[in-house]
């Protein structure tokens, strides 16, 4: 590999690129993530106070109180994930190979739903979907939903929000990644009698792997610590881990209990990404 | 209430500031009411105003007119004082959390007036922890025209740290296109005709005082009993799939659509979506309802006399009524009706912006003490958020 | 390389008609599917576009009730409204290249070198994705608040929202970047350095050039979340308004049509400001 002339200044050009981004990390994340981790040991309550008194029964509350919660966010995160997957990458493909002078155009149309906030999406989405509307109508005509049945206010409507909420997450990666392989590659290996999708999973595919990777987890990670899509789309039987985490912070101003059920989160998505880059493979993916 | 200024108090010190030659001093020299004298920094001791009034509201809850706030610049010119208004609340809980860490270690949260409901635990939490001022009564001369039914709040005796601001009604409203009157809480939670279509409110303070009224309790005395047996009632319907979310203030959007067929519903948003769909109806339930006030509260380390010379400002019923002609949710201010019946008959007749005595006298207010209760607090928010 | 049209084309001879046909439909189904994607995707935007000419008498924007331009005459008839939407642009703009420059520099850095400690900046990279916001948004503040205590008073306000949201824009940058670096050829470097050029003059006239769709693909990316971002936002404001904000809190007594004339004016502005960059490259190329 040509490392070549980087090698002279091997020692040092690391530390200064990495210096100024975890720097700022280091004071306005990490400081103010150990402020959570003492929190997360505290008790008590805001009629009282809190103390610190090492209250690790707040991280095994949370395991035993909300497991339902916490495998319920796994699973529309990583379902949504995966749809999200499905779906941008024919588009990102797509841009990237016929795009054009458009290209940039067309990553802005990608992105241009969050232009307008949240709620508004939302509640557009709930006018698309209404029982009466149009869409209902016609899934029960033509028999994919039951009849009197509904979109919204189900678990279905979670996963579809998160997965529209979350699109640009994976597609902008996997635009980045595929923009950057050489058609004549691909050409290559349709001359060396490659059928199409053959040329497809030999070659692009591979070669879009650090997109792949780098989407999924800006889509997952993120995910699993909804809450918004839950509580606008869901009812009470959909709700997700940030839901409770929220409701443990504003309505019960429960502070440790809400930061011991973060920490939780965290480890648990940081062990889920630490099997997957394993799974995916060398560094030479995942960076 | 005798913390008035008397009659001859306040005309020595307007003759001394010389407002006594403007057409409101006069009038109020007359009518026995108004404030104190003119501008000028000032502190909390003193008795003089500040010049700047720092008031946090949530959105779009004041007089609104050509991108301005009519009441905000009245005042100014009458007391010299500047308004900083910010529309920075949004939801209790989360205003509270802006605020805690600052009360908790005993330092100004920059506000001289903020506003938060009573049907929370928050202005209960507030006052008993000592981390709101008191008011400056004898600044506030209007405090007379407050309604009956709100001087004296079980969490506020006496009315001594707070005002309200508005008031809302917590009823039921449906689309009487798809269902026949739903009036009951018996109705909107067992009625099989509405199964999946009804919608109840994450306020654990609004569902559970209807819920109470209509199983026959009284919601201003919670019992664990009295509690139990509502949140059974609850979950029954909840298991039987009759209830389709809990909302909190986007009912509004699934009732209009017909995505809701009858939910329970605050009255100032029956107010609006009305006025684009007159299908949609509204009424207290026949057992009871609830009334909620988002309340004029003094932070610690606030300016109690400037805002309590505002506060006696919109208790005039001509500043309440020019307030209440945009805001449209229920005036605590007697007079307003009054007022504004010539500029605005059909706000001023609306009974729910200004209800009737029965209609007051049928809503409940929630036990303050439950809504500190942890245990309750939590089964709420466990069965909302299975 | 990056702006030609590429098109597969099978190499057979002799192809009849309905294998043409075929071969048609197969060229162009991806076609169909990405337009049927951004039909999908634009649904929900054609929906707020349509009900920001609505002209409701009341206060919530849920029922047809005719057509309006009032809307679009008086998009700041709303108080407030156009003071959060100032705001919050001005922060976006800032937090996304202060976010994606820091970004860049961190995955140059994960890329390219080996060095110790890359787990564990990954890990710091990857740790504010998955911290709940709104644990996040109140811990920063927190942090805000202890200032004092070093003798540093940092008022809530514009500054404590901007450092917030580079904050957490910095690892989308990262991970956007780094999918572009990881497989990037060596060899075109190479092939400057070997032509005389040294490393600055590579960077800023090889690599760079080449990256720039990623660093674009960051900046929008970046732009999108702050734009959008409520909780972390609201808990280090202070009493400043973002226009998230301004919804949200507004939603509780009224939906203004205006909230969608924005939304709206915001991509439209910037489909144009994308469509002339489209315009100058075309002249461009005509006049090479």
């Amino acid at each position: 590999m040509g490392f070549g002339f980087l090698h002279r200044h091997r020692n040092t050009t690391p530390y200064l690129l990495l210096a100024p981004g975890l720097l700022f990390l280091g004071v306005f994340f990490l400081v103010p993530l150990g402020y959570l981790a003492y929190q997360a040991l505290q008790s008590g309550n805001i009629d009282f106070g809190y103390q610190f008194t090492w209250a690790w029964s707040n991280f095994s509350d949370a395991v035993r109180g909300y497991g339902g919660q916490f495998e319920r966010s796994f699973a529309y995160a990583g379902i949504a994930t995966a749809l999200a997957l499905l779906v941008s990458y024919p588009v990102a493909y797509w841009i990237a190979f016929r795009g054009g002078r458009w290209k940039n155009l067309l990553l802005l149309c990608i992105v241009a739903p969050f232009f307008v906030t949240y709620l508004i999406r939302t509640l557009a989405w709930e006018t698309i979907l209404a029982d009466h509307g149009l869409v209902v109508r016609t899934l029960t005509d033509i028999h994919i939903l039951s009849p009197g049945g509904r979109l919204l206010a189900t678990g279905t409507a979670v996963v579809a929000g998160i997965t529209y909420n979350f699109l640009p997450f994976m597609a902008l990666p996997l635009y980045v990644s595929l923009e950057q392989i050489d058609p004549t590659l691909i050409e290559a290996a349709e001359d060396l009698y490659a059928s199409k999708w053959r040329a497809f999973f030999r070659v692009t595919f591979p070669l879009s792997l650090p997109g792949v990777v780098g989407g999924t987890l800006l889509t997952f990670i993120p995910a699993a610590g909804d809450f918004i899509n839950a509580q606008l789309l869901g009812s009470p039987t959909n709700h997700m881990i940030g839901n409770v985490i929220n409701s443990k912070y504003n309505e019960l101003i429960d502070y440790p209990a809400a930061a011991a059920m973060s920490f939780i989160l965290m480890a648990i998505i940081v062990a889920l990404v630490l099997m997957y880059a394993r799974a995916v493979g060398s560094e030479k993916l995942t960076g | 209430m005798t913390d008035r200024i008397s009659r001859r108090v306040f005309l020595r010190r307007a003759a001394a500031s010389g407002s006594i030659l403007t057409v409101p001093g006069l009038l109020a020299a007359c009518g026995g009411g108004g404030g104190g004298g003119g501008g000028g920094g000032g502190t909390t001791e003193a008795h003089k105003l500040a010049k700047t009034l720092h008031f946090s509201n949530w959105t779009l809850y004041i007089d609104v007119k050509n991108h301005g706030h009519p009441s905000l610049d009245q005042f100014q010119k009458k007391y010299g004082v500047h308004v900083d208004y910010r529309e920075d609340i949004n939801d209790n809980a989360s205003f509270f959390s802006k605020i805690e860490p600052d009360l908790a270690r005993g330092q100004s949260t920059g506000r001289d007036i903020i506003v938060m409901t009573d049907n929370s635990r928050y202005p209960a939490l507030l006052v008993k922890k000592g981390w709101v001022e008191k008011l400056d009564k004898s600044a506030i001369p209007n405090i007379k025209n407050l309604v009956p039914q709100q001087r004296n709040p079980s969490w506020d005796p006496g009315r001594e740290h707070s005002l309200p601001w508005q008031s809302g009604f917590t009823g039921i409203g449906w689309n009487e296109k798809l269902t026949n009157p739903v009036t009951s809480m018996g109705d909107l939670l067992g009625n099989k005709k509405l199964k999946g279509k009804v919608g109840l409110l994450t306020e654990f303070s609004d569902t559970l005082a209807l819920v109470m009224a209509y199983n026959g309790d009284d919601p201003s005395k919670i019992t664990d009993k009295t509690f139990n047996k509502a949140i059974s009632v609850i979950q029954r319907s909840v298991n039987a799939g009759q209830v389709r979310q809990f909302y909190g203030n986007d009912y509004a959007s699934a009732l209009s659509n017909g995505d809701l067929v009858a939910t329970m519903a605050w009255s100032g948003d029956i107010v609006q979506l009305q006025a684009d769909n007159s299908h949609l109806k509204w009424q207290l339930p026949n057992d009871g309802g609830d009334i909620w006030t988002d309340n004029m509260l003094i932070p610690k380390g606030g300016d109690v006399y400037t805002a309590s010379v505002y506060m006696n400002f919109v208790y005039d019923p001509k500043i309440a009524a020019e307030i209440e002609d945009y805001v449209n949710y229920v005036c605590p201010v007697l007079g307003a009706k009054e007022a504004l019946v010539k500029q605005d008959p059909a706000i001023a007749k609306n009974p729910l912006i200004f209800p009737t005595k029965q209609e007051l006298d049928n809503a409940h207010t929630i036990d303050p003490t439950a809504l500190n209760n942890e245990k309750y607090q939590t089964t709420w928010q466990n069965l909302i958020s299975a | 390389m990056s702006t030609a049209e590429v098109t597969l084309t099978r190499r057979r001879s002799g192809a009849s008609s309905p294998a043409r046909v075929w071969a048609f439909v197969r060229r162009h189904v991806l076609t169909v599917y990405s337009l049927l994607f951004f039909l999908y995707l634009m649904l929900p935007i054609a929906v707020v576009i349509a009900f920001s000419f609505n002209h409701p008498r009341g206060r919530f924007n849920y029922t047809w009730k005719g057509f309006t331009w009032d809307n679009w005459l008086h998009w700041n008839a709303v108080p407030g409204i156009q003071s959060a939407i100032t705001l919050s642009l001005e922060i976006a703009l800032l937090a996304s290249i202060v976010a994606t420059g820091l970004g860049t520099l961190i995955a140059l850095a994960l890329v390219r070198y080996g060095f110790r400690g890359r787990g564990t900046t990954n890990l710091i990279i990857f740790l504010p994705l998955s911290t709940p916001e709104i644990v996040l948004g109140a811990s920063l503040a927190t942090l805000f608040l202890h200032s004092t205590t070093y003798g540093l008073r940092i008022p809530f306000g514009f500054w404590t929202i901007l450092i917030a949201h580079i904050m957490f824009c910095i690892s989308f940058a990262v991970v956007t970047v780094k999918a572009r670096l990881i497989g990037f050829d060596r060899h075109l470097e190479e092939a400057a350095m070997d032509l005389g050029a040294n490393e600055w003059t590579t960077f800023r006239k090889v690599t760079l050039p080449l990256i720039a769709p990623a660093i674009l693909a960051a900046l929008l990316l970046c732009f999108a979340i702050s734009v959008d971002d409520f909780v972390v936002t609201y808990f280090n404001a202070g009493n400043r308004v973002t226009f998230p904000i301004f919804v949200w809190g507004a939603a509780r007594v009224a939906t203004p049509p205006q909230i969608n004339v924005i939304g709206t004016a915001i991509f439209a502005v910037a489909v144009t400001c994308m469509l002339g960059n489209v315009f100058i490259q075309n002249r461009r190329a005509k006049a090479a």
